[in-house]
């Protein structure tokens, strides 16, 4: 199978000197291509600083990290939000939508960035929102939507440009329980029918039973690299 | 290189993002507003202002102006000697050399007090240096005895003044043979008399005047008549119509009313300009998390320097047309014969420009917080 992301000893150190802060100490991971993995680990584990640098919005201090087979170290700074842009699809805590525009624009910004025409990036946006049981809220604003449906337009903008790599940050934090696990199933459904990798970072564990493989996360390290599910 | 289709999406994410909060929208189109009445009041008011002092040069009719040396403003310095126009007139390309007096006098008004007014004493048949801009009456009425032409504006000040009243001036009695309107200088209003007259009123001995105004043939080159004239009186300066006119504007904003002016109308596009700045920075830290967004999801800084540039025209635009509007609304309501406050056309396309160059310049504060920010922080 083939490998999306393989990160090698990489570390992350915030600060310098006397107040440095290791929030990675040697992380080696590897995600396959079509897996449906999470991280889990503690509060200032250092997850959501590994994904942060999976998804290339933050460098790492040390080690290697190739996404797809490229080595992100040999890529320019100006080239990371192109990559950002057509190989990932990111699903936020906080949902993160644009609250001037419909669940609608929300989710055709992306296809509209990657060159897709009005009318297309639209109609497909349209498609993603119905898919993810929003069809009829396609022109509500995100002040209009509850909680659970912003997550759910969050994740349409996140896998409508269908992008090889989806990273989630803790995508049930701000949901009930209910809301938390349909949300999740979803984005496992969605995501394994068109074959997205995907790594969720969460310490909801109501939902690890969701993943391919689970990950665990202690002080700056992988304390358990998972074993595949069956 | 990206298409014109992804600046568009960026476009409209920062209309949207700019409609969607309507209070701030509103405030910062208030602030563009404020700096474009104010500015463009204040430099219409100039400009009135500037053209009230230079009126008389422009509508006396004549190319070439005789001053004595030194003379900068149409203000009456020492006189000159008839023998001034003698020569003036035999020099090759001369149309008409004529005698210009400029004195003062003191109407009495019926009811008692006393009004002052600039006494202008121009020569008959050509009438070179007015009277013009007629609203009741002949400018020929000037040739009968005894009367005098006077501002419209001032007939209430010199005692309900109609034609064919009568007045003393300077202890004189002299006959409204009409009105002019809109002839005020900054000191007393204009009162036109044929030359004789004006002497005989201000007490100029007969053979002295204060200008000559000169009108060159047709098909005559202006600029070569100055230099024989200069030739042929250099003991006086002779200046072309535009070089005087000129003068008198350079004289008045260096003197008096440039720093005036100047000051206020900057203040006014300064304070536009600290508005729109803050509105829009403070826009983009309720938003930062938006904007965090649309970093990590792949916009440059680029991206959102257009989306804020997008914003930045559309304040500067809307404010502009709408100050504008206001503006031109305002300088109609202040219209009178004393003040015509003047928005040149060229205004109605330099300073929505102006403000949009205003806008961009003051959207670089938040652009310079955008480019700080992390696409990372979204995960925090």
């Amino acid at each position: 199978m083939n490998t999306s992301v393989r990160a090698r000893n990489l570390t992350k150190v915030y600060g310098e000197g006397d107040v440095a802060y290791h929030a990675l100490r040697g992380v080696d991971l590897e995600v396959r291509t079509g897996e449906f993995m999470m991280l889990a680990g503690p509060s200032g584990s250092g997850k959501t600083t590994l994904l942060s640098i999976i998804g290339c919005v933050l460098s790492a201090t040390s080690g290697e990290l190739s996404l797809f087979g490229d080595d992100v170290a040999k890529l320019s700074a100006s080239k990371l939000p192109e990559i950002r842009l057509q190989k990932m699809g990111f699903i936020f805590q906080g949902h993160n939508l644009i609250a001037s525009l419909s669940a609608r624009d929300n989710v055709a910004i992306v296809l509209r960035l990657q060159g897709v025409g009005v009318k297309e990036a639209l109609r497909r946006a349209d498609e993603m929102l119905a898919k993810v049981g929003l069809g009829d809220k396609t022109r509500s604003l995100s002040n209009e939507l509850s909680g659970g449906q912003r997550q759910r337009v969050a994740i349409a903008r996140a896998l409508a440009p269908s992008p090889p790599l989806i990273l989630a940050d803790e995508p049930t934090a701000a949901l009930d329980a209910q809301s938390g696990l349909i949300v999740t199933e979803l984005l496992r459904k969605l995501s394994r029918d068109e074959g997205h990798t995907v790594v969720v970072v969460t310490h909801d564990s109501r939902i690890f039973h969701l993943a391919d493989r689970m990950v665990h996360i202690e002080d700056g390290r992988i304390t358990d690299n998972g074993a595949e599910a069956a | 290189m990206k298409s014109l289709a992804h600046y568009r999406v960026m476009a409209s994410v920062g209309v949207s993002m700019m409609l969607h909060d309507k209070a701030k929208l509103a405030g910062t189109i208030l602030g563009v507003i404020f700096a474009v009445v104010l500015g463009v009041q204040q430099v219409s008011i100039l400009l009135g202002l500037l053209a009230k002092n230079t009126m008389f040069i422009e509508n006396a009719g004549a190319d070439l102006w005789i001053v004595p040396p030194g003379t900068r403003q149409l203000q009456p310095g020492a006189l000159m000697f008839d023998s001034v126009v003698s020569r003036a007139r035999t020099v090759p390309g001369v149309g008409l050399a004529e005698p210009l007096l400029f004195g003062s006098g003191t109407i009495q008004k019926p009811e008692g007090g006393s009004e002052p007014v600039t006494l202008i004493g121009t020569r008959l048949p050509s009438r070179l240096g007015g009277p013009w801009s007629m609203v009741a009456g002949d400018p020929s009425a000037i040739s009968q005895p005894h009367t005098v032409i006077f501002e419209d504006a001032e007939r209430e000040k010199y005692g309900q003044l109609d034609i064919g009243s009568v007045r003393e001036l300077n202890g004189r009695q002299v006959r409204a043979g009409g009105f002019t309107w809109g002839l005020l200088p900054f000191g007393p209003g204009y009162a036109f008399a044929e030359i004789d007259l004006a002497r005989e009123i201000t007490g100029t001995p007969s053979n002295r005047m204060n200008f000559v105004l000169v009108k060159v043939r047709p098909g005559q080159d202006v600029r070569e008549v100055q230099r024989a004239l200069a030739l042929r009186v250099p003991e006086q300066l002779v200046l072309e119509r535009e070089d005087f006119a000129r003068s008198v504007v350079i004289t008045l904003l260096k003197e008096q009313l440039g720093a005036s002016f100047a000051t206020s109308t900057s203040f006014g596009l300064i304070i536009g300009f600290v508005i729109v700045a803050l509105s829009m920075f403070s826009s983009v830290l309720d938003n930062l998390r938006e904007f965090g967004t649309l970093k990590a999801i792949g916009c440059t800084n680029f991206d959102l320097a257009l989306l804020l540039f997008c914003q930045a025209t559309f304040y500067g635009l809307a404010g502009s047309l709408i100050g504008l509007a206001l503006a031109s609304q305002a300088a109609e309501g202040i219209r009178s014969p004393g003040l015509v406050p003047i928005i040149p056309k060229i205004f109605y396309a330099g300073v929505p420009l102006l403000m949009v160059g205003i806008c961009l310049m003051a959207s670089l504060l938040a652009l310079s917080r955008i480019r700080k920010l992390e696409p990372g922080m979204v995960f925090r």
